[in-house]
């Protein structure tokens, strides 16, 4: 009996005007965000491999000799992804110029292609079709389902039978969930092909996973407008006025709540400006070389009668280890304000299901948080290269820091001269999450979006229960 | 007739539930935004006044004029409040010095580049999206609810010409609007007149007044749009679903494509690639103009001069020997000039690139005038002054302010000619610096060196803590005009667009209207 309730619900509604409406509306719009994206990333990638080729070339001029790695200044960019056509995740404001050398970073610029004279906007990607866009049309499919039955009186005729109540609601959801799915998968289905047949990108196994993902959780996240709707609409006698509440109920959850993230960011979790942040760098460099007779007679003196390498050694290491603790905690706080901002609004189904697409496609503000944490470790690593290929010199005094000045660097023979092979010198990479830890992360959103179906479901279950049929 | 139409209409509209629920919407919205927003403001009040406060307590302690490089800064405006626009993008302030032109820049360098993921949140908000919808689902049925119901057949059974029931439908339409629009700015007129801080000078009035106007203006434009789906359509169902995807591609899709589009239409060129090429033009300055300079030095015999921390981390010079003063006299004219000329060059630069920038973002609102509702996004924001041209107002002002600094530094030093430009060092202080200098040096023993370094050591520290300020009470106030009447002029065209669409609107729906089959089935 359930499947005539679907078989019904899916038949009416594939044949109103609100269901073509909406069809040509979003095939359109995943159709031109396909097209959109594979002009962005063709540019993007042409600028990323430019830039890319730029900095490994710089590398291998610094093979010459070792000691010159360790001067070497490296300059990476954000790599463009595949699965931004799914979530873009605000990246094109994002920062995306790193900056660093094996002992310190630059906090990441801004300095791509982008405007900012443009006001905030988002890339016409999948999240932002369906999160915006396609909720709104499974408000526009539910919001009469159970008043608009009563008014045509057809609800009475069907509860005259023998069909408990809740096989309705069950079908009523479900038919409503397939008719939404025709549009969402056509539409998705149509961007792919484009991106495809365009060849503008190389989708591997793993992504194509990470994409079933999105998509599963797109369909997990109109559910909660679906069951809203269902519900708002069992609570009202009239389609009119279930319209009317579900249309601010959309308009505060979807528009109003995000929009207060960055005010909300500002005021519960202030940071202090850069400029105090800077000073603070310089104050406590000042203190250390203040306290320079700690690390040895003559730690900061070069080219004079007092030099004293392994003194020195240890004072640079000291001003960047100081530097870079300031450095990262501020990072991390500019970090913070932005996750608050996002915790704050996330009363918002939307920004759940935009922050889980974005961690599952692996952009956005923790993409580029993750970034820093690898260029860290790729320090390190860089690092450990030097000093093993240093190990076997017998002429170098085996002493790795930042050197102050280039004629340190050239007549201490801190670090070894030898040549280097540019091959066997490790390369920056930036690694993509494979989909199980980016699963682990999203998690709570999952959770989250989950919880909130489960409520709309119990809530429009009861309010149907009690629905006076009459 | 045609307001005895009006009067039960409006009777009708303002009984039903969405006026209620609309009304009550906008108003609780008002309350719950407009603290928040001014709080907001206050905070960057806060910040503005101490910015100014220690930048004036700065300038009290310069000692010499070249030091003279204050900051000035952008009073925040309170008019933000209901239009952000570019009010957080921007910076708010701009260095006057030799090195650097004035130019709009980004505040991002200063604020967390990571909070850009967030939309900007300000009133206009509440009525591009709450009321906008409300509007719509007032006038999706003015007609062709009438039909369902069978009324509009009795009306039209009688003598009453089309267009006055049409004419009475706009009217009421609009007076009912009315209210939720007004209450909710007197609830949030309220709530900003009696916060803390803030005072609202007669031109913000005037504004608010504008404001309050184009919304108005908006929203009979949405009303006519939603007039005409109602009389295109035969069932109110219809009407409402073509209303509803109407709002939806205009509020969303319309003003983020846009944008997008004109990234896409016209890309920039990367901040990367431009600020290499400002290194390199400078550095190419460098390399033609620095061996002359030193040329032209090459000449004078120098003597010792103690570098002093003045005001805005810049140095002064307090003691020097008098053959050093001729060559100081000679080198800060020439390199303040080779400042000048580098800091016009990367301005003509930065200018091409701000200029790129700005060509997008015009060619992204040609696009996005599409859709009314940034229409009206932009009325609001040219009213308010947080467009682009209120910053560009502030950028002037710091050009010319920067022009009459530096007027006053050459009056007040002869055309830099004295030596007060870069030092206090009196002809005396001079002498005698050199002189005891010279006994410590052509001392003929240990004593006597010991002790003339103890003399020289007291007189050294006596001088250099007795240091007079300049003073500058004659220093000319920054200041820039933005009038009320150029935002209007900024809001024409598109206010001008907004009454079109009115125009144009009410003309279609009254043609639908005319044809319109009144049966119903």
């Amino acid at each position: 009996m359930i499947r005539n309730i679907i078989g019904k619900e899916i038949l009416e509604n594939l044949l109103s005007l609100r269901f073509m409406l909406s069809l040509v509306l979003i095939i359109s719009l995943f159709a031109t965000g396909g097209f959109m994206f594979v002009g962005k990333h063709r540019q993007e990638s042409n600028d990323y491999w430019e830039d890319t080729n730029r900095n490994l070339s710089s590398l291998r001029e610094h093979t010459n000799h070792l000691y010159e790695l360790v001067t070497c200044r490296q300059v990476v960019w954000r790599r463009p992804k595949p699965l931004s056509i799914c979530a873009e995740g605000f990246e094109n404001t994002l920062p995306d110029r790193f900056s660093f050398d094996p002992f310190t970073k630059d906090l990441p610029e801004v300095r791509s292609r982008s405007n900012f004279l443009l006001p905030h906007f988002s890339d016409i990607d999948w999240v932002f079709t369906i999160s915006l866009i396609v909720s709104f049309v499974a408000l526009l499919l539910t919001y009469d389902s159970i008043c608009g039955e009563k008014q045509t009186g057809t609800l009475r005729l069907v509860l005259a039978g023998s069909i408990p109540r809740h096989k309705v609601l069950l079908g009523k959801y479900l038919g409503a969930m397939l008719t939404i799915g025709i549009p969402l998968l056509s539409g998705l289905m149509i961007s792919l092909i484009v991106v495809v047949f365009y060849r503008a990108v190389e989708i591997d196994t793993g992504q194509w996973f990470k994409i079933l993902t999105i998509v599963l959780l797109s369909f997990l996240y109109l559910s909660i407008f679906i069951l809203s709707g269902i519900f708002i609409s069992s609570l009202s006698h009239k389609p009119a006025s279930s319209m009317v509440v579900l249309l601010l109920v959309w308009v505060g959850l979807v528009i109003l709540i995000p929009s207060f993230g960055r005010i909300i960011a500002g005021t519960f979790h202030k940071i202090p400006a850069r400029l105090d942040m800077e000073n603070r760098v310089a104050e406590a460099i000042e203190q250390i070389k203040k306290d320079g007779g700690k690390f040895g007679k003559g730690a900061l003196s070069w080219n004079s009668q007092e030099d004293n390498p392994p003194a020195a050694a240890k004072y640079y290491n000291a001003q960047v280890d100081a530097r870079n603790a300031i450095m990262d905690e501020y990072l991390r706080q500019m970090l913070d304000q932005a996750y608050t901002g996002r915790y704050f609004t996330c009363i918002s189904p939307a920004i759940i299901y935009q922050r889980a697409s974005e961690t599952i496609a692996g952009v956005g503000v923790s993409r580029v948080a993750n970034l820093c944490q690898q260029i860290k470790r790729y320090q390190e690593s860089l690092k450990e290269y030097i000093r093993s290929r240093d190990a076997g010199d017998p002429d170098s005094l085996h002493l790795l820091f930042q050197f102050p000045s280039d004629w340190v660097a050239q007549n201490w023979h801190a670090i070894s001269h030898e040549r280097v092979d540019f091959h066997s010198v490790p390369k920056f990479q930036e690694r993509d999450l494979a989909l199980a830890q980016s699963l682990k992360l999203a998690i709570w959103d999952i959770g989250l979006l989950a919880l909130f179906n489960l409520a709309f479901f119990a809530v429009s279950f009861v309010s149907f229960l009690r629905y006076d049929v009459r | 007739m045609i307001f005895k139409i009006a009067r039960t209409e409006l009777l009708l509209n303002l009984m039903t539930f969405k006026f209620a629920v609309g009304t009550i919407i906008c108003v609780v919205l008002m309350a719950v935004f407009m603290p928040v927003l001014v709080s907001d403001y206050q905070q960057r009040l806060k910040d503005y006044n101490q910015n100014v406060a220690a930048n004036d307590a700065i300038l009290r302690n310069v000692k010499v004029y070249k030091n003279i490089t204050p900051t000035v800064y952008r009073r925040p405006s309170v008019l933000s409040i209901f239009s952000e626009g570019l009010e957080k993008r921007l910076g708010n302030s701009a260095k006057i010095e030799y090195e650097s032109v004035p130019q709009i820049n980004m505040t991002v360098t200063a604020d967390n580049p990571f909070l850009s993921i967030f939309p900007s949140l300000d009133v206009s908000l509440i009525f591009k999206i709450v009321l906008s919808l409300l509007v719509l689902l007032f006038a999706y049925d003015a007609i062709s609810g009438e039909r369902e119901q069978g009324t509009l057949k009795l009306i039209m059974s009688s003598e009453l010409p089309r267009y006055h029931f049409l004419l009475g439908k706009i009217v009421a339409g609009l007076v009912t609007l009315t209210v939720p629009v007004t209450m909710a700015f007197i609830v949030g007129l309220l709530i900003l007149e009696f916060s803390p801080m803030v005072d609202l000078t007669g031109s913000d009035w005037a504004r608010i007044g504008l404001i309050y106007v184009g919304s108005l203006v908006f929203i009979s434009a949405m009303y006519n749009v939603g007039l005409l789906f109602s009389a295109l359509a035969k069932e109110s169902a219809v009407s409402l679903m073509l209303a509803l995807l109407f709002w939806v591609v205009s509020v969303i899709v319309i003003p983020n494509a846009s944008m997008r589009l004109a990234t896409q239409i016209q890309p920039l060129q990367s901040r990367e690639k431009i600020e290499s090429e400002i290194a390199s033009s400078i550095n190419n300055l460098k390399r033609s103009e620095r061996p002359k300079m030193w040329q032209q030095l090459a000449r004078f015999t120098r003597g010792s001069a103690s570098m002093h921390e003045g005001a805005f981390g810049r140095y002064y010079i307090r003691l020097l020997y008098r053959s050093e003063v001729e060559y100081r006299m000679k080198y800060y004219p020439l390199k303040d000039s080779f400042s000048i000329k580098c800091a016009d060059k990367t301005w003509e630069i930065e200018h091409g690139y701000l200029n790129d920038l700005l060509k997008q973002k015009e060619l992204a609102e040609k696009v996005s005038r599409i859709s009314p509702i940034s229409l009206y996004g932009n009325v609001m924001s040219a009213i308010s002054g947080s467009d682009l041209a209120g910053f560009q107002y502030f950028i002037d002002g710091a050009k010319t302010y920067r022009n009459h600094v530096f007027e006053y530094i050459r009056t007040k030093t002869g055309n830099l000619s004295l030596p007060s430009y870069f030092t206090a060092c009196t002809e005396e202080e001079m002498r005698e610096y050199e002189e005891r200098s010279n006994q410590v040096k052509n001392a003929r023993n240990e004593a006597e060196k010991m002790k003339a370094q103890e003399a020289f050591d007291k007189w050294w520290s006596d001088t250099i803590a007795g240091q007079p300020a300049l003073g500058l009470q004659d220093l000319p106030g920054f200041s820039y005009r933005s009038s009320v009447l150029s935002g209007l002029r900024r809001a024409a065209m598109d206010l001008g667009l907004l009454m079109f669409i009115n125009v144009l609107f009410l003309a279609l729906s009254f043609i639908a209207f005319v044809r319109y089959d009144v049966r119903s089935d």
